[in-house]
């Protein structure tokens, strides 16, 4: 499930006003998540929780609803 | 005495001959051990792959394109094609944010202009592909899977003879390759080129940077862009030294891969567009950095953007502790026009940095200046390569001397011969041997400067955009004024590199709808892949036009990028 925060975070990073982000919403579905926003939208979201993820952890990801599910793996390990 | 006639199979054979174990491609995939082909066994499967492809009915001198994603089979099939006398091009494979349609209405338009006639593909978009060759006037034959074939397939009996006999009928001044210029539908233009031009290429550029036998390449380029392919395919496999492949989509989410090759593999060589030095610098975590040194690289080279002196600046303030060297920062001028480079910077020597009048360029004759705020700030793309003649020119074509600004000409044993079936663009860009490249620039001290574009081209991180391709999309959108539209690169200086911005007349005045039509000018451009980065609505009748009645991307972008013009609602 998208959190307020972590949905937040996306579209301020990608200077949108609003935009319906479900889990199986993928980046290309995104307006302005493109190949060159990619690596913005992982710092913005790494910034915003204080988290770090690994290159490799985030390819695994196929949707945001897998990136939102990284992010609180993360969280429960702080 | 005439040189005996060779073609680039016969320099990958001599190398295989020569260097049996030697690694040829090191096939790199996030998370996986690499995939190491050898000088021999890239033979063995590029002749495996040709006899299917006989099988399937190629011949000499059909165009088979590519469309494949990083796979450790993609070069020997490449590889293959050229063994059989046929031509490859690699095309792009479409992202998940192109429209089905519009990817093939792209490769349509390449197909009329190139005349592909052989589609080499995986089965999972064969749906995308499959109407094209059934319509009429298409000139695709047909479509193979050749990742589906099996391996073990083996020259033998006839099936040698038949290969071995078209080969000895092989010109070296037969095309070895068709690239495409970027551009969406029928405007890109497809560039033939020769054994000859690319093997002498390789002889003339690896002079130039001192390619050596220990050098070692290191790449996430696309091969269906000149400097992917030339510099880092068919150099290193022509000139027998290795080359790490990277994919080109894992990189961009994970910049940090080229750097974790770079200090695994002891890679000495690397080219980067400009906007890949600020990635790098700004994007790379410390962590992902442990245990890296980056002490074996002799140059990174900047080629395919305009070169921004910052940006090599960052980045070596970012990576000097992890070994990189300040004289490894050179950079190139490059089109697949001549093939590849035309200059090239010195390999032991950084990229020299001039400091010119920003009033002297604009008069046409550059004054150099101190680092103030009235100078810009131009980065060498350095003196010209063997083989490669350079003139700059006024408007008239007549010669111009050293300091004075004009469009750069090149002409070059490795140029092409023309645009394959675009006569009108041929006689525009290529008079008496000599290729007009649209590009301004000086030359001092024999060292070239790149320093802006006759044509109004969209660099975007190395890619060409249209503007024509993204004014098109945004003329349909509902709420813009139809014909009333200009898009324009504007400047990212964190990104190191242009982005994309659109101007739109709209009868609509109301702000909560102009945050909808906004949104809904980014969606339309996202089905070719276009990403908006600025949208400006302005009131109907903002624009000034151009001498041809157009809106003038020109005028319009001075007046809200330089001069940033307040737009008002009445």
């Amino acid at each position: 499930m998208i959190t307020e925060k972590f949905k937040k975070t996306i579209l301020d990073e990608l200077n949108l006003d609003d935009f319906d982000i479900q889990d199986e919403t993928t980046a290309d579905q995104v307006p302005g998540w493109d190949s060159l926003n990619h690596i913005n939208v992982i710092l913005a979201v790494e910034k915003a929780f204080d988290v770090h993820f690994k290159g490799i952890e985030v390819l695994k990801c196929k949707n945001i609803g897998d990136l939102q599910k990284l992010l609180n793996t993360k969280l429960d390990q702080k | 005495m005439s040189k005996k006639r060779e073609l680039e199979w016969d320099r990958w054979v001599e190398n295989a001959e020569k260097h049996p174990d030697k690694e040829s491609i090191i096939h790199w995939t996030a998370g996986e051990e690499p995939f190491r082909w050898t000088f021999s066994s890239i033979i063995k499967a590029a002749e495996s792959f040709a006899v299917g492809l006989k099988k399937k009915g190629v011949q000499r001198g059909d165009v088979c394109a590519i469309i494949i994603r990083h796979n450790k089979y993609f070069y020997p099939i490449y590889l293959g094609i050229s063994s059989i006398g046929a031509i490859p091009s690699v095309l792009a494979y479409p992202n998940p944010r192109l429209h089905p349609e519009k990817f093939r209405q792209g490769l349509e338009g390449m197909s009329n202009r190139s005349g592909l006639d052989w589609v080499l593909t995986e089965n999972v978009i064969a749906d995308v592909i499959e109407p094209l060759m059934s319509k009429k006037g298409s000139t695709i034959r047909g479509m193979f899977f050749p990742l589906e074939w099996k391996k073990d397939l083996k020259f033998e009996g006839k099936d040698l003879e038949n290969i071995e006999q078209i080969r000895a009928n092989i010109k070296d001044t037969d095309p070895v390759l068709l690239q495409h210029s970027s551009g969406t539908t029928g405007i890109q233009k497809p560039v033939l080129l020769s054994h000859k031009a690319v093997l002498e290429h390789v002889t003339n550029y690896g002079k130039a940077i001192n390619l050596n036998s220990d050098d070692k390449i290191v790449s996430w380029l696309p091969l269906y862009h000149d400097m992917g392919l030339i510099a880092a395919f068919h150099l290193p496999l022509a000139f027998g030294i290795p080359t790490v492949q990277i994919d080109t989509f894992e990189w961009v989410m994970v910049p940090s891969l080229l750097l974790e090759a770079i200090s695994k593999e002891r890679g000495t060589l690397t080219w980067l567009p400009n906007f890949a030095y600020n990635i790098l610098a700004n994007k790379v975590h410390d962590d992902e950095l442990e245990n890296l040194t980056f002490d074996s690289m002799r140059m990174f080279i900047n080629c395919s953007e305009p070169v921004r002196a910052k940006s090599h600046k960052i980045f070596y303030k970012r990576f000097k502790e992890y070994g990189v060297k300040q004289e490894s920062l050179s950079s190139c001028y490059a089109m697949a026009e001549t093939t590849f480079a035309v200059t090239q910077t010195p390999p032991d020597k950084e990229a020299k940095i001039l400091y010119v009048k920003k009033q002297s360029i604009a008069k046409g004759v550059i004054e150099l200046n101190g680092n103030d705020e009235n100078s810009r700030t131009c980065v060498s793309s350095g003196k010209t390569i063997d083989g490669c003649k350079v003139r700059i020119v006024d408007d008239k074509e007549n010669d111009l001397p050293e300091s004075y600004v004009g469009e750069i000409v090149i002409s070059s044993v490795s140029l092409f011969d023309g645009y394959r079936n675009y006569p009108e663009k041929t006689a525009i860009a290529l008079k008496d041997g000599w290729y007009y490249s649209g590009d301004y620039g000086f030359c001092l001290n024999g060292e070239y400067y790149v320093i802006g574009r006759k044509k109004d081209i969209i660099i975007v991180a190395g890619n060409n955009v249209y503007p024509e391709d993204v004014e098109d999309l945004v003329n349909h959108v509902e709420g813009v004024i139809p014909g009333r539209v200009v898009a324009f690169g504007e400047d990212d200086e964190d990104l190191g590199s242009e982005q994309i911005s659109v101007v739109a007349e709209t009868k609509i005045s109301d702000e909560a709808e102009h945050k909808k039509l906004k949104l809904e000018i980014i969606k339309a451009c996202m089905v070719y892949d276009f990403n908006i980065k600025k949208v400006y609505l302005v009131p109907p009748r903002w624009m000034i036009k151009s001498s041809a009645g157009k809106p003038s991307r020109k005028a319009n972008r001075e007046r809200l990028v330089d001069k940033r013009e307040i737009i008002k609602w009445s």
